[in-house]
């Protein structure tokens, strides 16, 4: 009996190296961004006034409407293309498909700094399309401004599709032959088809892949800044100016900040789940 | 004393449910005995706590004069072949066999004798450098029996070796292993849920149900003789009748007990009346019958009695559903169960 | 009819396509040519490869990039093999615990991490406040969900228990066989993973950014200072990146396929 006991201890040893990294990198940090959030700047006391600033100002509440805003836009417009781009895939041959999904594999490491460079070569100030535009007169593109919210909004986009449409194209798959078939034997066309049966049927897939371009875009970071630097209103980079800026640093009001980031993440999470669910169990 | 002793082996897992019900239980070397019993009934946890692999909560294992119950599973001298293909994906096969050698630092000249010898009693020469995904079930299953006797176990334990074997390649390895198994007089416990390969396989049975050893005996004992519903059900597919139910065929008998057992092939089926004296006789309707090879089984009812009976396929013996048939018993067939 | 929707999703697959090709493609040639103010561009020139080849920063940047993005990767999978050797072989139960800790990451990406990091050791005194490994540590709960996921799936398509059993059966020990037999027949499930894993932290700018910025200068953080200097330099600089992630993420996924097929042909 001693003897299995000793063995115990000694295999719990295993687990160390595990609990320390997400202890003091996830669980401390994570408590931390809790507490700091209801602290007074510069240590001290419980307070609500980070909240309450943030909730008061425009250019927070600014910040929280974009973030929100540019998740929800550009992860409906990923979703939109990838519905399309998959379902022409699936229906093409498989040659093609290959093709179609190398571009997106290679296209999806494509994000961040260098995203945000190509499209200021591509459409910023001196940009090749916004030269083009000018010398020819084609005005939306000569008048197409990259450094506001509706520029950076296409550069989001373009790093949802390949994530998007990678995450459609196996769902798409699933759809079976034979239910069109039905559906054809029973007097439906293509519409009823459509959206009497595939895409409820895909729609537990396609609300958990909303969730995942919604988290992308909400966390993304490198892209605005590179484009932007600060001088846009938008939760992350919000964030970062409080342990980074060039004005005045305040930690516990960027915790207050991220906490409220935190809960979008959380219950655009949790909101999935239950969609999912519900519909998982209708079906 | 006995080879292998089980000595009032009590196992739970949850505290609430015993899967063995104080077992006793002794094995002679040298012999091929059968654990037999449906899935659940406690045959893998025995087999397992006599390898080690399973914590008892009570009881004693002793194994070659040897208490074995806290010794750890590397130290116990036994060699088991599973039920899943537990070959090393990553070695080929020369690598599996010489793995437990390797570990107990035999020198190489003598591993590689005893790994070719292995090899060469499991038929798999020529497929030493052999990766176990290049071969088929029961060559992955030869390796790992090569791989548990090249160790020269005390004891060879094989857990439903066969079970994920189709049924032709299983005949051939039920040949290989009873035929390694009298040559080396390894002592092997068998375990499995097939009857007939129990048949096949075993000098000696222990028929188990719910954690308990319902009956022991050899093969031709425990298809004749059974001594429970169980038994006789499980064994050879019997006729379960209450003394009632006799009654109904033979108005004029009394049946003590409770329960009484009759193989379908002991009883007569004729269209003409049965004189032989040694048979007790009734009548019987025809309500079903199905081929099953050489076999056919005709489903019997007498006075809302169902009974089955199985003849040899032979032109005479076929009876239309719906005609009466003459049914004879010998009353030695009538077997009483103690339950 | 037939032949007509054919061409309707050949024309949307192509628009998709040509969207994330042209500024890939425009981000290469802006870094081969010397000028370019109209349709096309003039004055081809490799000058600005060999520029940051001969600029020992970049280089240095570079090598910054690959080893902050290896020591983690290195650290969290031996962290999680170790864990899922204690949950396959002793406490199955603690799974669902681990798991919870491993999905976490998701709710904390980037930015919330970095912060979260920051505000908790900057100013504490030793090693806690040392960027780098406050760098490191943030990395590995980054790549945690993935490698976790990762290396889950790879052990869950083996059947370890049994294997385990039969090498202790022929005297080997636990732990001996999990290192000499399990974690070789994971090989290239660890391998794509890690590999994987290195491709996100080898792309992260965020982090960097906010826990050590130019105290530690990466790949990302180079070119991000390169960007208002000269355009050219740093489109070759993204090419570069971009190749780098491009061979390691096929390598992925061509070890991924093997891995796929030989499981395949072990079930069969």
């Amino acid at each position: 009996m001693t003897k299995t006991k000793k063995n115990t201890k000694l295999y719990l040893l295993a687990l160390v190296p595990f609990f320390v990294i997400t202890f003091l990198f996830e669980i401390l940090p994570l408590i931390n961004v809790v507490i700091e959030s209801f602290t007074k700047t510069g240590g001290g006391g419980f307070t609500f006034e980070h909240f309450i600033k943030i909730f008061s100002t425009r250019l927070y509440q600014q910040s929280i409407f974009n973030s929100i805003w540019i998740s929800v836009v550009s992860a409906l417009a990923g979703i939109l293309i990838a519905f399309l781009g998959a379902k022409a895939a699936n229906a093409a041959s498989a040659k093609v498909r290959n093709i179609f999904t190398s571009v997106l594999n290679i296209t999806s490491n494509f994000a961040g700094v260098p995203l945000a460079f190509a499209f200021m070569i591509l459409l910023g100030n001196v940009g090749i399309l916004t030269l083009i535009g000018k010398n020819y007169g084609i005005s939306f593109l000569a008048d197409f401004d990259l450094y506001t919210i509706n520029g950076l909004l296409l550069t989001y986009v373009y790093f949802q599709i390949p994530l998007a449409t990678l995450l459609m194209l196996p769902i798409f798959s699933g759809l079976k032959k034979e239910w069109r078939e039905a559906v054809g034997l029973l007097g439906g066309n293509s519409f009823h088809y459509w959206f009497k049966v595939a895409i409820p049927s895909l729609l537990p897939s396609i609300l958990g892949t909303f969730s995942v371009l919604f988290a992308n875009s909400l966390a993304a970071y490198g892209t605005a800044y590179a484009l932007l630097s600060n001088n846009i209103a938008l939760l992350p980079i919000r964030i970062s100016q409080q342990y980074i800026g060039e004005v005045v640093q305040n930690q516990e009001f960027g915790c207050a900040l991220s906490l409220v980031m935190m809960s979008l993440m959380v219950i655009s999470i949790l909101i999935t789940n239950k969609f999912q669910k519900r519909t998982g169990g209708a079906s | 004393m006995a080879y292998i002793e089980f000595r009032g082996i009590c196992k739970s897992y949850d505290g609430i449910n015993q899967v063995l019900k104080n077992i006793d239980l002794d094995i002679e070397k040298g012999e091929l005995v059968t654990l037999l019993g449906p899935s659940g009934c406690g045959k893998s946890t025995l087999l397992r706590s006599l390898a080690g692999l399973e914590d008892i909560n009570s009881g004693q294992i002793i194994l070659d004069g040897e208490d074995i119950t806290h010794t750890p599973v590397q130290k116990r001298g036994i060699g088991m072949v599973f039920q899943q293909y537990s070959l090393f994906q990553n070695m080929n096969v020369e690598d599996n066999i010489a793995f437990g050698l390797k570990i107990a630092k035999m020198d190489k000249a003598q591993i590689e004798q005893k790994v070719k010898a292995a090899i060469e009693m499991v038929d798999l020469a020529g497929k030493e450098k052999s990766y176990p995904s290049q071969l088929s079930g029961g060559q992955q299953q030869r390796v790992a029996i090569a791989r548990a006797i090249v160790m020269e176990p005390k004891v060879l334990l094989l857990d439903e070796p066969l079970s994920a074997i189709d049924a032709k390649l299983r005949r051939e390895l039920q040949e290989k292993i009873k035929k390694v198994q009298k040559e080396l007089k390894i002592t092997t416990i068998f375990v499995t849920h097939d009857q007939d390969e129990a048949m096949i396989m075993s000098d000696r049975i222990h028929l188990m149900n719910q954690g308990i050893i319902e009956q022991s005996g050899q093969p031709v004992q425990l298809y004749t003789h059974p001594v429970s519903k169980f038994s006789a059900e499980f064994i050879g597919h019997y006729n379960i009748l209450t003394p009632e139910q006799l009654t109904n065929f033979f108005p004029e008998k009394r049946f003590p007990g409770n329960f009484y057992a009759i193989r379908p092939e002991t009883f007569l089926l004729s269209s003409e009346p049965i004189q032989d004296p040694e048979f007790m006789t009734f009548e019987a309707e025809v309500m079903d019958f199905i081929s099953r090879g050489n076999v056919l089984r005709y489903t019997l009812k007498c006075k809302n009695v169902t009974f089955t009976s199985e003849v040899l396929f032979r032109s005479f013996a076929l009876f239309d559903v719906g005609s009466v048939v003459h049914v004879g018993i010998e009353e030695h067939n009538l077997l009483m169960l103690n339950d | 009819m037939k032949i007509k929707t054919h061409f309707g999703d050949a024309l949307i697959l192509f628009l998709v396509a040509a969207f994330l090709v042209v500024p890939l493609v425009l981000t290469f040639f802006y870094s081969v040519f010397t000028e370019w103010m109209d349709i096309l561009p003039t004055g081809f020139t490799l000058n600005f490869y060999v520029e940051i080849f001969s600029d020992g920063a970049f280089i240095n940047s570079l090598l910054r990039s690959i080893i902050i993005s290896i020591i983690p990767v290195v650290i969290c999978t031996i962290s999680i093999l170790l864990v899922l050797y204690v949950i396959t072989l002793y406490v199955p139960r603690l799974e669902k615990y681990v798991e919870i800790l491993c999905n976490i990451p998701y709710a904390i990406q980037g930015v919330i991490l970095a912060a979260g990091v920051i505000s908790l050791y900057s100013g504490k005194p030793g090693f806690l406040s040392n960027r780098i490994f406050l760098l490191v540590g943030s990395y590995c709960i980054i790549v945690l969900p993935y490698i976790f996921r990762g290396l889950k799936n790879t052990i869950g398509a083996l059947n370890v228990r049994c294997v385990i059993e039969a090498a202790q059966v022929l005297g080997c020990s636990k732990l001996h066989a999990f290192f000499t037999i399990v974690i070789p027949q994971m090989k290239r499930g660890i391998i794509s993973t890690m590999m994987l894993a290195f491709t996100m932290l080898f792309a992260d700018f965020v982090v960097v950014n906010m826990i050590a910025g130019s105290a530690f200068r990466t790949a990302g953080i180079y070119l991000y200072q390169t960007m208002s200097k000269s355009g050219q330099i740093s489109s070759a600089i993204i090419v570069i990146l971009f190749i780098t992630t491009l061979i390691i993420s096929t390598l992925t996924l061509m070890i991924q396929n093997k891995a796929v097929k030989s499981t395949k042909r072990r079930e069969a």
